[in-house]
């Protein structure tokens, strides 16, 4: 009998057996194998199958049977291999997906890698997602995230970059996050917005998921009387599949995924592998969620530190400042009585004395003395109650005209002009009138006892953002940088503004209301003061303000 | 001549306001402690009171009340080395308010106005 197939050789050449393909040359020698794999599907063999039935052989009733349990065995076999190879492929994926969402906490890059598996052909292979957060309140269910083609024309656009790039999953995740996250959620606004609903609506099926903690397949959505046609309106998709995301007890939010291009039926394998991959899913947005929060309230202590650390270093230094104005105080007071005494003396002395008498002299410089000590008293106790300032609104404007009046005598009897140069439309400074008004006095005073005979002091006032601005200057002889600071000092003894004190009780004054003393020397000479009195009432940081 | 009651716990204080006023033309009186002006203030008439605030462990705004209330026809100067009390409710009371100083010269014209103002008869 000449039989058509090869099976009854040994050993074949490649041009005996059709079915063996490149990469199966191994068949060629092994005869078993090439029975099981090849001759039981090859035509040929079912002719000398037929073949053999002809001839009468006994085992030719029985073959037939064998080769279709063969076949059967077969393709069970390879329906398990399939089984087991979607399996493998699924955990190795968990587990990717789980390895970046354990490591990371940024809540956008954790969504970022969830909406992309559910939605790449490597992941779920779904074709849209969208993901629902409770917000932190817990009254509401809202839209966050939409991801996948709006058109069937965007989802032909997608796919085609997807199969160009071949990135992997992980890489596909760290595109999104990087170039599309931004984009994506805009692109799905209206959606993400119709999408949310109160949890107070515990018939609304995206609630009722939640509420049951188990996936809710929909279908038929349109005319399901289960689902809100308002929902499916915006879906816009006949079956979709919602994902409860549920991290212990709390609820985290939903995920709705959908096949709107392909229209391909959700399988019970879709709903069963993305419902295995929600829990993972909702504990690293949980996670996420909390360290975001955590470095809220981490941000806001570090500000609460930096701000107490600040009240603290603003206590000390109001702590010193408030001893230094307590002991000087004192001091003042227990001078002034004394002093009182040996100046009035002295005066009722020298209005005695005769014109001639060589104790006058004498007599007049405790006069003097006196009366420049009263001076430096009245300094030292302005200095104290600079300590309590009242503020109000004021006009600036009118306050230095006021001083400016005040001292005409002063700068008549040193022949010095001053240009007042007032600045228009200015708002109202929040100040303490007699504190600030003393503070320009001082600073008028002693530029004018630095002035030649004959020198010009001019006066500007102005309006800069959130400040009255006025500036002072004067041609007189330059303080220098280190000066600059003595003079601010309390107790300097630099001479060139007055009598040492003056400017330091301004400084003192303007820091307590939260003002602004700037002393510059200009390159041309003099001395420049800036004053800056805030327009706004601010805080008061130094607790109740009471009366000078 | 107006008669003046300067009432000061410190008798150079004392001494030095009786030969001023004095030589203003006032007739003067001292006291050093409350309880001795509240005296004198029973026993003689006044035109004016030159009373400090500090007195010892008296309070010459306690002092002021009390005249206040019981002659509230007689002025009061307040003569104090304490400028802050001019912002205390009960200094207000007083006709006059000066910051003690070796130059006697605001004293005597605060002295001045206040007898001029309440029509008593000028030193």
């Amino acid at each position: 009998m000449d039989w058509e197939c090869c099976w009854g050789k040994e050993n074949i050449r490649p041009d005996e057996c059709q079915q063996i393909s490149e990469g199966e040359e191994v068949l060629y020698t092994s005869r078993g194998r090439r029975i099981l794999e090849k001759c039981v599907e090859c035509p040929l063999f079912r002719n000398d199958l037929r073949k053999s039935g002809e001839i009468d052989s006994p085992l030719a009733a029985i073959v037939p049977f064998l080769v279709e349990g063969v076949l059967e065995q077969r393709g069970k076999l390879q329906s398990m291999v399939g089984f087991l190879d979607s399996k493998d492929r699924e955990i190795k994926f968990l587990h990717e997906i789980s390895l970046v969402l354990q490591t990371s906490v940024d809540l956008d890059e954790v969504l970022s890698v969830v909406m992309t598996a559910i939605t790449a052909g490597k992941g779920f292979g779904m074709n849209r997602a969208f993901l629902l957060l409770t917000g932190k309140e817990r009254k509401l269910l809202q839209g966050y995230l939409g991801v996948g083609p709006r058109s069937l024309d965007e989802a032909w656009q997608i796919w085609g970059e997807i199969n160009r790039d071949d990135f992997t999953l992980k890489e596909m995740a760290k595109n999104f996050y990087q170039t599309k996250f931004n984009s994506e959620k805009v692109k799905f606004h209206d959606i993400l917005e119709r999408l949310t609903v109160p949890l107070a609506e515990q018939n609304h099926v995206l609630v009722r998921a939640l509420r049951e903690r188990k996936p809710i397949l929909v279908e038929n959505a349109f005319n399901n009387p289960d689902v809100d046609p308002s929902l499916a309106r915006t879906l816009d998709v006949d079956s979709f599949l919602i994902t409860p995301l549920i991290s212990r007890n709390r609820r985290i939010g939903v995920i709705i995924s959908d096949n709107c291009i392909t229209r391909r039926p959700i399988t019970p394998q879709d709903v069963q592998s993305l419902e295995t991959f929600a829990f993972p899913v909702a504990f690293a947005i949980e996670r996420a969620s909390l360290y975001e929060r955590l470095q809220e309230e981490l941000l806001k202590v570090t500000a609460a530190n930096v701000k107490l650390k600040e009240q603290q270093e603003l206590i000390v230094k109001m702590e010193r400042m408030a001893l230094v104005g307590k002991i000087t105080s004192n001091i003042a007071h227990s001078i002034r009585n004394p002093l009182m005494i040996i100046g009035g003396f002295a005066r009722t002395l020298l209005k005695g004395a005769a014109e001639n008498d060589p104790k006058r002299g004498y007599l007049e410089s405790i006069v003097r003395e006196a009366r420049q000590l009263d001076g430096v008293l009245e300094e030292v106790l302005n200095y104290s109650d600079s300590l309590y300032p009242t503020l109000d609104s004021w006009d600036v404007n009118q306050l230095l005209s006021a001083v400016c009046r005040e001292l005409d005598g002063k700068f008549a009897e040193r022949r010095v002009g001053c240009r007042l140069r007032l600045g228009v439309d200015l708002p109202q400074a929040h100040i303490d009138y007699k504190q600030v008004a003393y503070c320009l006095r001082s600073i008028l005073a002693g530029m004018v006892d630095s002035l030649a005979d004959g020198g010009e002091i001019r006066v500007v006032s102005r309006h800069e953002a959130e400040w009255v601005v006025i500036a002072v200057e004067g041609a007189g002889k330059p303080t220098g940088v280190g000066g600059l600071e003595s003079v601010t000092s309390p107790f300097a003894s630099a001479r060139e503004m007055g009598d040492g004190l003056g400017l330091a009780v301004c400084r003192t004054i303007m820091e307590k209301h939260g003002n602004i003393l700037e002393i510059e020397n200009p390159p041309e000479g003099g001395m420049r003061c800036i004053l800056k009195l805030p327009i706004q009432k601010k805080e008061d940081v130094y607790g109740t303000v009471t009366g000078g | 001549m107006a008669r003046l009651l300067v009432v000061d716990d410190e008798s150079s204080i004392r001494l030095l306001y009786s030969q001023e006023l004095a030589d203003e033309g006032y007739e003067v009186v001292t006291a050093a402690t409350a309880a001795e002006a509240v005296e004198q203030i029973g026993t003689q008439d006044f035109d004016l009171i030159v009373l400090d605030i500090k007195l010892k462990n008296e309070s010459g705004l306690d002092l002021l009340q009390k005249i206040v209330k019981e002659r509230h026809n007689l002025p009061v100067v307040l003569c104090t080395a304490f400028s802050c009390f001019k912002d205390d409710f009960s200094a207000w009371l007083a006709d006059g308010y000066v910051v003690k100083s070796s130059d006697l010269t605001e004293l005597k014209e605060e002295i001045k106005r206040v007898i001029a103002k309440k029509g008593a008869k000028p030193a």
